[in-house]
Parts: C-alpha cells; sequence; structure tokens
C-alpha cells in the first residue's frame, strides 16, 4: 500500500514538472522571441510621424528580427522618438549611420521597423544613440500618385480598344490577312528585290571600276575630267563661240534694220523697190517693155537665123556645128 | 409569490455557495494541514484525467486545423493555419474545453463522491471523530482540482498542437521547426498569461462547486445523482461565466 502511494505520488511528480516544464518552454520561446531575456542595447530614432508603430513591433536589421519597439514618446509636435531594445550582438555590426526607417511587413501587416546599414564608415552605435531616420514612403502619396498613372492608362487602354475595334472592323486588312497567296506573293517579292540588289550591287561594282577608270585618267571621260589643259581650251573655244553669237547678234539687229527701212520704204511709197513694188502704172510699165523687150528678142532672134543663112556668116557658123560634135565624140 | 420561488431558490443557492466558498476561505490555510489527502487528490484528479484531457486535447486541434483549412485555402492564408490554430488553442480552446472535460470528470466524481459520503452519514460520522471533514474532504479536493487544472490545460495545448501539426501534414507539408516556430510567433505572453491565470478558476470553480454539491446533498441515492449532475451543469455554466469575465478584464486592462 505504501509503495504504491509513492508511485502514485511518483506519477504526480512527473505530470506535475510536465506540465510546468511545457508552460516555461513556451514562456521562454516568446520571451525569446520578443527579447525579453538576453543582455540587450538600446537604441533610438526619431520620427516626424511613426505612423500606427507599437510597442512590442519588431526591430529588423537587414531582414532579420533583432529586437523589438520598447517605447515610443513624444518629444514636441512633429517629433516622435522611438526606444527600441536590440540584442548584443548588434554592438559590433551596429553602426552611427545606420538609416531607421518604419515599414510594413507584407501588405497589410504589422508596422516594423526596418535598419539598414550605409557602409563602415562611421563609428560603432552606443548604447542611447540616435540614429538617422528616413521618411516612410506614404500609402497615400503612392495612392495619390497611382490613381493618376491609373487614369492615364484607362486612357490608353480606352483608345487601344477602339483602334482594335477599327481593325477588327477593318475587312480589307482581314482578306489580306486571310490571303494565302500573299505571302507568296512578298515571298517573291522579296526574292526579286534580293536578286535586283544583288544585281544593283554588280552595277556599282562596275561603276566604281570606271569612277576609278576616269580618277586615274585613263579614256576620253578621264581626259576631259581629269585633263587641265583640255579644259582651258574648252573654255577658250565657248568664249569665242559666245563672242562670235554676239557679233551674229548684231548682224542681226543690223539685217533687222534694214528690213524694216525696206518695209518703210516699200509701204511709205519710196524708192525703187517702192515703185517696183506698189506703182501699179509703172507694174503696168515695166510689163510693156517686157513685152517690148520680148518683141525685140524675138525680132533679134529672126535677125540672127537670118544672118546664119546668109553667105558671108554661113562658115563660120559650119566650123561651130563641127566642133560641137567632135566634142560629143 | 409562485413566481418568485425560482428566483428565490437561486439566490439562495448562490448566497449557499458564497457561503460555502467563504468557508473555504476562511478554513484552507489554517492547519492543521491534510498534505497526503491533497496529494492523493491531486493524483486522482490530474493524474488520472490527463489520458481524457489529451485525447480531446488531440482531437480538438486535429479536427480545428481540417475544419479551418478549407477556408483559409479559399482566402489564400493557407501559411497561416499554425499560427491561427495556435492562438485559438492557447487563447481558448485550451482553457475552456480542458475545463470543460475537467468539470465533466472530477466535478460529477466529486459530487458523487462527497454526495455518497453524506449520505451515508460518513460526513457526520467524521465530524463526531473529531476530524474536520471540511479540511479534509473539501479543502484538499478543491486545492487539487485549482493546482491540477492549470497543469492539465498545459499539457492539453501542447497535444492539441502537435494534433494541430499532424493536422496540416494531412493535406499540405510543414516542417515542425517551422510550425513551431509560426506558432511561438503569432502568440505572445499576453495570449499565455491570461489564458493561463482564467484556468485557476475554473479549476477552484469545479472544486468549490462539485464539493459544495456533494457536502449538501439531500438524502438518497436520488439526491447523490442530482448532486453529480448538478454539479457538472453549473460548474460549466460558471467556466462560461468566468471566461466572459476573463475577457472583459483582460480587455479592459488592454492585454487583450
Amino acid at each position: 500500500m505504501q509503495s504504491k502511494k509513492a508511485v502514485n505520488n511518483i506519477k504526480l511528480g512527473i505530470f506535475v514538472l510536465a506540465g510546468l516544464f511545457f508552460l516555461i518552454i513556451i514562456l521562454y520561446m516568446i520571451g525569446k522571441n520578443e527579447h525579453f531575456f538576453g543582455s540587450n542595447f538600446m537604441i533610438k530614432a526619431r520620427f516626424q510621424n511613426v505612423q500606427g508603430l507599437k510597442i512590442g513591433n519588431n526591430v529588423r536589421f537587414g531582414g532579420i528580427n533583432i529586437g523589438t519597439v520598447k517605447e515610443i514618446n513624444i518629444i514636441n509636435d512633429t517629433l516622435m522618438e522611438v526606444e527600441m531594445v536590440v540584442d548584443n550582438e548588434l554592438k559590433n555590426i551596429l553602426r552611427k549611420n545606420a538609416v531607421v526607417t518604419i515599414g510594413t511587413d507584407g501588405l497589410v501587416g504589422n508596422k516594423v521597423i526596418n535598419i539598414e546599414s550605409e557602409g563602415n564608415k562611421s563609428a560603432l552605435a552606443m548604447e542611447g544613440d540616435i540614429l538617422p531616420s528616413k521618411k516612410p514612403v506614404n500609402t497615400d502619396e503612392m495612392l495619390r500618385t497611382l490613381y493618376k498613372t491609373n487614369n492615364d492608362v484607362g486612357m490608353i487602354a480606352e483608345n487601344l480598344k477602339s483602334t482594335v475595334e477599327k481593325i477588327n472592323k477593318s475587312e480589307g486588312l482581314w482578306n489580306l490577312m486571310n490571303n494565302k497567296d500573299l505571302s507568296m506573293h512578298i515571298t517573291h517579292s522579296v526574292e526579286n528585290i534580293e536578286k535586283a540588289s544583288r544585281e544593283a550591287n554588280l552595277v556599282v561594282n562596275e561603276i566604281n571600276k570606271v569612277v576609278k577608270k576616269i580618277n586615274s585618267g585613263h579614256g576620253l571621260a578621264g581626259t576631259i575630267i581629269n585633263d587641265t589643259l583640255l579644259a582651258v581650251t574648252l573654255y577658250e573655244a565657248v568664249s569665242n563661240f559666245r563672242t562670235m553669237s554676239k557679233r551674229s547678234d548684231s548682224l542681226v539687229v543690223h539685217l533687222q534694220k534694214s528690213i524694216t527701212e525696206i518695209d518703210k520704204e516699200i509701204t511709205e511709197g519710196k524708192g525703187t523697190v517702192h515703185s517696183l513694188l506698189m506703182d501699179s502704172t509703172s507694174a503696168r510699165a515695166i510689163e510693156k517693155s517686157l513685152i517690148n523687150i520680148e518683141k525685140g528678142t524675138e525680132g533679134f532672134q529672126q535677125n540672127m537665123e537670118a544672118l546664119k543663112h546668109n553667105i558671108l556668116f554661113k562658115g563660120y557658123f559650119r566650123r561651130l556645128e563641127k566642133e560641137k560634135k567632135k566634142k560629143e565624140k | 409569490m409562485a413566481d418568485n420561488i425560482p428566483v428565490k431558490s437561486f439566490l439562495n443557492e448562490v448566497g449557499n455557495i458564497s457561503q460555502f466558498t467563504g468557508r473555504f476561505f476562511s478554513q484552507w490555510y489554517r492547519p492543521r494541514y491534510e498534505i497526503s489527502e491533497f496529494i492523493r487528490q491531486c493524483y486522482f484528479i490530474g493524474y488520472k484525467s490527463l489520458p481524457l484531457i489529451g485525447l480531446t486535447g488531440f482531437i480538438m486541434g486535429l479536427v480545428l486545423t481540417m475544419q479551418l483549412r478549407p477556408t483559409m485555402v479559399d482566402y489564400g492564408v493557407e501559411s497561416q493555419i499554425p499560427a491561427i490554430v495556435g492562438i485559438a488553442i492557447i487563447r481558448e480552446i485550451g482553457p475552456v474545453l480542458t475545463a470543460l472535460i475537467f468539470a465533466g470528470k472530477i466535478g460529477s466524481s466529486i459530487g458523487a463522491e462527497l454526495g455518497s459520503m453524506k449520505v451515508t452519514e460518513q460526513i457526520d460520522a467524521m465530524e463526531v471523530s473529531g476530524t474536520n471533514p471540511f479540511k479534509y474532504l473539501v479543502v484538499s479536493r478543491v486545492l487539487a482540482a485549482t493546482l491540477m487544472l492549470p497543469i492539465l490545460t498545459i499539457l492539453s495545448d501542447a497535444v492539441s498542437l502537435y494534433g494541430s501539426y499532424l493536422g496540416v501534414n494531412i493535406r499540405g507539408q510543414t516542417s515542425s521547426s517551422l510550425f513551431w516556430i509560426q506558432v511561438i510567433e503569432s502568440i505572445d505572453f499576453y495570449d499565455v498569461l491570461p489564458a493561463f491565470i482564467k484556468t485557476y478558476f475554473f479549476g477552484f470553480a469545479v472544486g468549490i462547486i462539485g464539493c459544495y454539491k456533494g457536502y449538501n446533498s439531500s438524502k438518497g441515492t436520488e439526491g447523490v445523482g442530482r448532486s453529480a449532475n448538478s454539479a457538472v451543469v453549473v460548474s460549466s455554466i460558471i467556466i462560461f461565466i468566468l471566461d466572459l469575465l476573463a475577457v472583459q478584464i483582460t480587455d479592459l486592462l488592454g492585454y487583450n
């Protein structure tokens, strides 16, 4: 009976100790999580607005939880001081120029304090130091900007929509896109273009050669382009040509003058030409004289025939005829 | 007048319980101390209840996790299951569920035991023989219940969280270290301490109601059954009332 009681007592002891052990474990782990135990040191930072930061919020250094917020005090109307308790290990790491910011754990989570290192140029932070802080990102401002951006994006989307609608409605474009031959044609065209460009390349090469030749002064073109003497001669010839043309110009002017004079004379009824062309009486007279001359020459011809047949002159004419026949032979 | 009878009897009951409690407080710190009886009661009340409490706790953790899972998956916060289950178990489900099971087991047993002793006039016999029956029977039991329930609750919490860990791993895959880190991270002192402190009151309520009901049992076998029954019912109600008070007080103190 006595031994059974002792066993029962042992069982009870184990039971109680197990319970207490779990209690202590859970309290210790929570405490470790919140940095209530172990050696700590305190640092401070000042903010204009702590954005709902609470005592007990986590402090992170490089993303690792290293402490908690211990106290938040109001210094004056625009300055709040946050006291943080951080792990003693940080004493050899944290520097005076590390920047403290207030952030959010996740999108809608608790506030956290982030300490970011700014290089190791500064001295190590000491107990009670006030570290520099940075103004946290303002969600309101962010949302305001986002709102504006959203509007712009909405407008762009609308324009894009109408464009796409237009494209969708355009039958021509769809026909073009559905046309299976088109791609073939395009391929052919591209091939042709390629060919053409190849040929063009050849042509250019040839031209290149020609230009080279010209540059080196071979052939007619080369001489034309490269021979400076020729150029001078050509210039002289051209200038001569020019003076000549000038002279001919003055000649033409003279000619014109005389023609106008003649014209004037004719129209005004002066001189021989006028009487020849314009005076009808003199014209008749001339006609008469011409008729007379004709008659006269007729008479003269008869006289001459008579002369031919005259004995005195018969020999002369026979000789003439003989010479003519000789020449023909 | 007839309307007043239930109210009257209720007030009468409350007054009697208060008086009984006052008697306990005036007696428990005075010698002579019934230490061996107290330890024996601790063994029966605490140690012997552990399997039942552990089983219910384990099932509760497992079931709660599995029940929460679909909703959490819907909201895309599957990874928060350990945190949520941890908070629920440590803050509320562990203490209250353990206390209710404890009331069912211990309240009824104390009520029946003391009731049958009362009915068989053993208590009167003790008084005659010079032993203080109140000290020997009531103080030892109430103290044992008060001190054992917090320990049972802590163990129940641990078993529940283990059940929850298994529940998480039925569908998902979470390493035990990640699970415990998530649970521990989500709770802090103000989750554990009020919950821990209120279990003392729960245990005290169960012990005192069980003893009162048994000590004032009416005559006959029927009276024993009734005192056992009402011990469970009343202590369960008082547990809920105390829970309500506890949350109000912690809220008032800003520790919620």
